[in-house]
């Protein structure tokens, strides 16, 4: 071949990368963001080890669809949104880009409020933190030193690694973890629910889908690159879940047994790291929640203009101009100034925004899903990788089960 | 103009004025006509579809079909090679805009009367028509032409055999540069590229297929039949062709070398053997070779003959048993008498040869030392078999050092 060196020069950059932080792993800290984070320690804090089981589930679900999108964006080489509207028509498309990008501006929300938390437990209020993270996030993007940036925030949401030890140092009990892992059960109330709900809904989160199949379609990965990106997909979904365990397993053995059952500002939440961290437990918990929340909220604006660029048919990139690509660069403000507002409402709780955020994200996945799981199944789209009956099955289990939640969701509101 | 988009789920009548029922698709034929025809109408009657002919459409209006007489074919249809259903095919698909080189996605299509029947006239790929299109009712159906690529200039790659023929479209992406094609391709989901790809003339696609990444091309060959591989895989050069091959999986190489002409096969097994370290595996076997007993103009016809060819600077002179004496240049066949025997030509230096077995860096040495643009490799008897050209190593210096570089990162 006449230009060997260019191609070969580039995929090992990707693949350089991918061993390293590839999209599987950005994707998988990213649900530990805020909302992930307070969703998790409140599951921990309010029910101890019991409903573990449903980060098992969830994390599970995550892999499964995860690797899905993962193989859809190799294979069709088009986003979720486009393959939605070529498959089921005009509306079905937007229905669902417009489901993405609620999903997305909640999720853009809770970012925000965990940022607005974080400052908070330093005294610094909403309205200074809240603008400037997002003129920051802007700034870093829409320039492209997003590349560097990403790294740093990388690294900060790290520091909820050190849940695992905070974990270890606090002697949870184990055995009832374990019990509570695999053995089901859970109080049939409205909160019960809403907290199962919202943890479904940050661990397979819609823009994480939407996001691992835009970026093999974006940077052109193949078949030959789909063995990586999968081991990457199962990497980073599997640290998403392991992260979650500790984090809701440290909650249990301090704050549940504490008696403090109810999360209402990120300082209790924080102190479930004071096993680890003692007095700098606040400080520790304040830079990973920045960090986690500045690397989802720089990812899910661009993610989310690149859906809707993917929906007109025209996918946009960053190194467009704005009359070249007005839609791209208007969804991405609309997006980032909507969730900056609606957390500057005076009186907002922050904790409500953060799980609520994710409790929607369950209601607008279940359509999402659907449509992959059509995807999945179009012969004429995927080829020698159509899905067979047996993960056809898996599918429409992982489906039913998110449909369970969404509905006992719906039931405990229109009841009570 | 009609919109197509509009026009799905709107009612079918008879002559009678009494609705028959509703539309569900529009089959169009591709031919050698640069706007195809409707050559047939897909209707949801009670709850089968059936097929009616396009030549039985008397009316066509915005928002209703009437047809000129109320028989019903119940017969369910099937597809005919060159035909494609606009709403399940092409709409809301991805096209290629030969003209804006891009992927588009098709946001409506317009039928129009001409020349006699209904034709496929534009292609609407503007947001607005796309947004038009989610309002209820009327607004849906109402033509906004704002951006609309003419049919002619687009090339959309999805019916039943994956080709849409349009004489017009195959001429205008011929027009384009092979680099620019396989960046198109690149972008392209696995049975739209095998499509375009089939819509180029073979040489054309060759060409194309030597610009596109290794990895690209290992995924566009799996979409393709064995057949068209192995006429594309023919018509490159063989040395390239013979390291595409040698990246496949075994099973996938045989199924293409079977279809292929039993000579070419053969020659490109031997290619595909010989080791990528070893001058055999990075030579090309395209060379001119002539006896020194021919004359100048039996030389300069073979040379005249095989002008495409990148091999064409000049002929490699064999002695009666086929064993390696000169290299002799274009120019000097030109300048000497026609009717002179090559062997009249033939003086020092005489070439340096490699044997297959050559190590590349050996290769390199020869290369340094004698300057040429090209080295000749023999066999084990001293028969000239093939050459190096200066290009084809620097390929594969580039490619060994790319697979030093990547050391502990394995991309199997």
């Amino acid at each position: 071949m006449s230009n060997i060196t260019i191609p070969s020069g580039r995929k090992l950059r990707i693949a350089a990368f991918l061993a390293v932080m590839g999209p599987g792993v950005i994707a998988g800290l990213s649900d530990d963001d805020p909302a992930g984070i307070t969703t998790y320690s409140q599951l921990g804090a309010k029910y101890g080890y019991r409903m573990l089981w449903v980060l098992v589930i969830s994390t599970f679900a995550l892999i499964v669809f995860q690797d899905l999108g993962a193989r859809i964006g190799v294979v069709t080489r088009q986003g979720l949104i486009g393959l939605v509207r070529q498959k089921y028509g005009a509306r079905a498309g937007s229905f669902s880009a417009v489901a993405l990008i609620l999903a997305n501006v909640g999720t853009m929300t809770a970012e925000f409020a965990g940022v607005a938390a974080a400052g908070q437990l330093f005294g610094i209020s909403r309205y200074v933190t809240v603008p400037l993270t997002g003129f920051l996030i802007s700034a870093l993007v829409l320039r492209g030193t997003f590349k560097k940036a990403e790294r740093v925030f990388f690294l900060l949401s790290a520091v909820f690694i050190s849940y695992i030890v905070a974990g270890f140092m606090a002697h949870p009990h184990w055995g009832e973890a374990l019990h509570g892992m695999v053995v089901p059960s859970m109080p049939f109330t409205r909160d019960a629910v809403n907290i199962a709900t919202a943890t479904l809904g940050t661990t397979l989160a819609p823009w994480g889908l939407a996001f691992i199949q835009s970026y093999a379609v974006d940077k052109r990965l193949t078949r030959a690159d789909l063995k990586l990106l999968r081991a990457d997909v199962w990497v980073g979904s599997a640290l998403t879940g392991i992260i979650g365990f500790f984090v809701i397993v440290t909650c249990a053995a301090t704050l549940n047994a504490e008696h403090i059952t109810n999360i209402t500002d990120a300082s209790q939440a924080a102190r479930a790291l004071q096993p680890l961290a003692g007095t700098l437990a606040k400080d520790l918990f304040a830079i990973g929640i920045i960090g986690a929340a500045l690397l989802a909220a720089s990812i899910l604006p661009l993610s989310t203009a690149y859906s809707v660029g993917d929906l007109t048919g025209s996918p946009a990139a960053l190194d467009d101009k704005f009359d070249e690509a007005p839609l791209f660069y208007l969804t991405f403000a609309a997006i980032t100034v909507v969730a900056g507002g609606l957390i500057m409402i005076p009186g907002i709780s922050l904790i409500w925004i953060l799980i609520s955020s994710q409790v929607l994200n369950a209601i607008l996945l279940l359509p999402l899903l659907a449509y992959m799981f059509g995807i999945a199944r179009d012969k004429k789209l995927m080829g020698e990788f159509t899905a067979g009956k047996r993960a056809l099955t898996l599918y429409g289990v992982i489906i039913a089960i998110v449909a369970v939640c969404v509905l006992a969701q719906f039931w405990f509101i229109f009841k009570l | 103009m009609v919109s197509l988009a509009g026009l799905i789920g709107r009612p079918v009548f008879g002559p009678d004025g009494r609705e028959i029922g509703r539309l569900v698709d529009v089959v169009v034929r591709h031919g050698e006509e640069t706007y195809p025809p409707v050559s047939g109408l897909i209707v949801k009657i009670a709850n089968s579809k059936s097929f009616i002919n396009g030549a039985r459409i008397a009316v066509l209006t915005p928002s209703s079909i009437t047809l000129s007489s109320a028989r019903i074919n119940l017969e369910t249809f099937s597809r005919r090679p060159g035909e494609s259903l606009l709403d399940a095919d092409v709409l809301d698909h991805q096209i290629v805009d030969v003209d804006g080189l891009r992927v588009v996605r098709t946001s409506d299509l317009y039928l129009a009367p001409f020349n006699k029947e209904i034709r496929v006239v534009g292609v609407d790929i503007s947001f607005m028509s796309f947004l038009r299109r989610l309002f209820p009712g009327s607004i849906s159906r109402r033509p906004t032409p704002e951006h609309v690529l003419d049919w002619a200039s687009v090339a959309s790659l999805t019916d039943s055999t994956g080709v849409v023929r349009t004489s017009a479209t195959r001429s205008a992406l011929s027009q384009l540069r092979p680099a620019d094609l396989a960046d198109l391709i690149e972008d392209l989901a696995g049975r739209e590229q095998g499509a375009l790809i089939e819509m180029l003339d073979p040489a054309l696609a060759a060409d194309v297929l030597e610009e596109m990444e290794d990895d690209e091309l290992e995924g566009l060959l799996r979409g393709l039949t064995a057949e068209s591989s192995a006429k594309l895989l023919t018509h490159m050069e063989p040395d390239e062709s013979a390291e595409v091959l040698r990246d496949l999986e075994e099973e996938h190489r045989e199924s293409i070398l079977s279809a292929m002409e039993i000579g070419t096969a053969k020659r490109l097994r031997e290619l595909v053997s010989f080791d990528e370290e070893l001058a055999g595996g990075i030579m090309t076997t395209h060379i001119l070779i002539v006896k020194s007993s021919d004359t100048v103009a039996t030389a300069l016809r073979l040379l005249v003959e095989n002008r495409e060819r990148e091999s064409s600077d000049g002929v490699v002179v064999v002695d009666g048993k086929g064993k390696l004496l000169d290299h002799i240049q274009t120019v000097e066949l030109i300048g000497a008498t026609p009717s002179s025997l090559v062997s009249e030509l033939m003086a020092k230096p005489f070439p340096t040869a490699v044997t297959i077995n050559t190590p590349i860096n050996e290769v390199v040495e020869e290369f340094s030392n004698n300057r040429g643009s090209s080295i000749i490799v023999i066999d084990e008897k001293n028969k000239p078999i093939g050459r190096i050209l200066a290009d084809d190593l620097v390929d594969a210096l580039s490619q060994n050092r790319n697979r030093f570089t990547q050391g502990g990162v394995s991309r199997s």
